[in-house]
């Protein structure tokens, strides 16, 4: 499909077009005068996912870009032809769009489940430090704390497992199984029960801290698991937002 | 030949043209529109997310190389890429070999006078 013939609904703060179908469109009138600039500018736009990946993933495209411009100029094509021509065999933006956003998704994917692996280990040692701090059990409510110190380690193993399934199906052993398409989005809820369970751990460490005799030990792990959660959320919900994007199925080669 | 046709063989030629050494990705394509004649018709976008699927896979390495002010990402075979890379050739010759056999049967044999 040519990307320059869609009808476009602008976004000018980006220098977008988006064509009624949701499809990218070069803008025309864009301030971006240099095709390669407006063609990059384009696909960094559509793209969502870990900002070093995807950093990466553009910085790449735009030397590719470069290199063939360069390659055109050395063999006497002017500059503004060759960089038109240039993008015009990189292929458009739609049809580059699914094949880097599922590497991206996966990739947030596996940022979000190695971040789920590594806290839920602390928030079962932050319920162990809570305990160790008042072995007698003489907390104003020790069977409530007890019961969500249960759930939320339960909770925390569970996803772990999980983040460490989705790591390994992603990595190498994709070489030999098929990703299935749905897993970064299971990746995505486990990442958010995660910090769900960060953020209850957060309330009941804030609490069993006033009741504690050794209470700063106590609400330093309070605040560890706040700032675990927020990390988490963010993470978790990039991951949400990766998984939704739609992909066409095919466009990706399915590894 | 047709993209669509190329796509899921995109694996088996970034992995051959980066046998003999490592190479950034506008060499790859060149690498492979040479190799190719020009014949096969290939989005050269479209080698930039191959490559980083190839990498996580740990079939390729990669380390950014310098040149001037630029930088630019190097590609390499591992020896998990160089073992796929067999497997593709195998497989790429069995499959070509059945359909070659479909498509140009041997002629039956004469009657014994």
């Amino acid at each position: 499909m040519n990307a320059a013939s869609r009808p476009a609904d602008r976004d000018r703060d980006d220098g977008l077009d988006r064509g009624l179908d949701g499809g990218l469109v070069l803008d025309p009138d864009s301030e971006l005068d240099d095709p390669v600039e407006g063609y990059v500018v384009a696909l960094a736009g559509a793209l969502r996912g870990p900002a070093r990946v995807k950093a990466r993933m553009i910085e790449e495209v735009r030397d590719g870009l470069a290199e063939t411009v360069a390659a055109y100029t050395r063999e006497g094509v002017p500059r503004e032809r060759a960089a038109r021509q240039a993008v015009r065999e990189f292929g458009s933006p739609d049809e580059l769009v699914p094949s880097c956003q599922r590497e991206l998704t996966i990739a947030q994917a596996r940022h979000t489940a190695r971040a789920v692996v590594l806290t839920a280990p602390f928030l079962i040692a932050c319920w162990y430090l809570v305990w160790s701090t008042d072995p007698g059990g003489e907390w104003m409510v020790p069977r409530t704390a007890q019961l969500l110190a249960v759930h939320l380690a339960s909770v925390a193993g569970v996803g772990a497992l999980l983040a460490a399934a989705g790591l390994a199906a992603t990595g190498t052993l994709a070489r030999w199984l098929p990703t299935p398409h749905r897993l970064p989005l299971a990746v995505a809820w486990a990442g958010t029960t995660a910090s769900v369970a960060m953020a209850i751990a957060t309330l009941a460490l804030a609490i069993a801290s006033l009741l504690a005799t050794n209470w700063p030990l106590v609400a330093l792990a309070g605040s560890l698991a706040a700032a675990s959660h927020a990390a988490m959320a963010a993470s978790a919900r990039m991951c949400r937002q990766c998984a939704r994007l739609p992909i066409r199925v095919g466009a990706a080669v399915a590894r | 030949m047709r993209a669509d046709a190329v796509r899921g063989h995109l694996d088996g030629l970034l992995l051959a043209v980066l046998e003999a050494g490592p190479l950034h990705g506008y060499a790859i394509i060149a690498a492979v529109q040479q190799r190719s004649g020009g014949v096969l018709d290939l989005r050269t976008g479209t080698i930039y997310p191959a490559l980083n699927r190839l990498e996580r896979l740990g079939l390729l390495s990669s380390s950014w190389d310098s040149v001037g002010e630029r930088r630019r990402r190097c590609y390499e075979l591992t020896d998990a890429g160089r073992n796929s890379l067999a497997n593709e050739r195998t497989a790429w010759r069995e499959f070509t070999a059945a359909i070659g056999s479909v498509l140009n049967p041997a002629p039956p044999p004469r009657p014994a006078t």
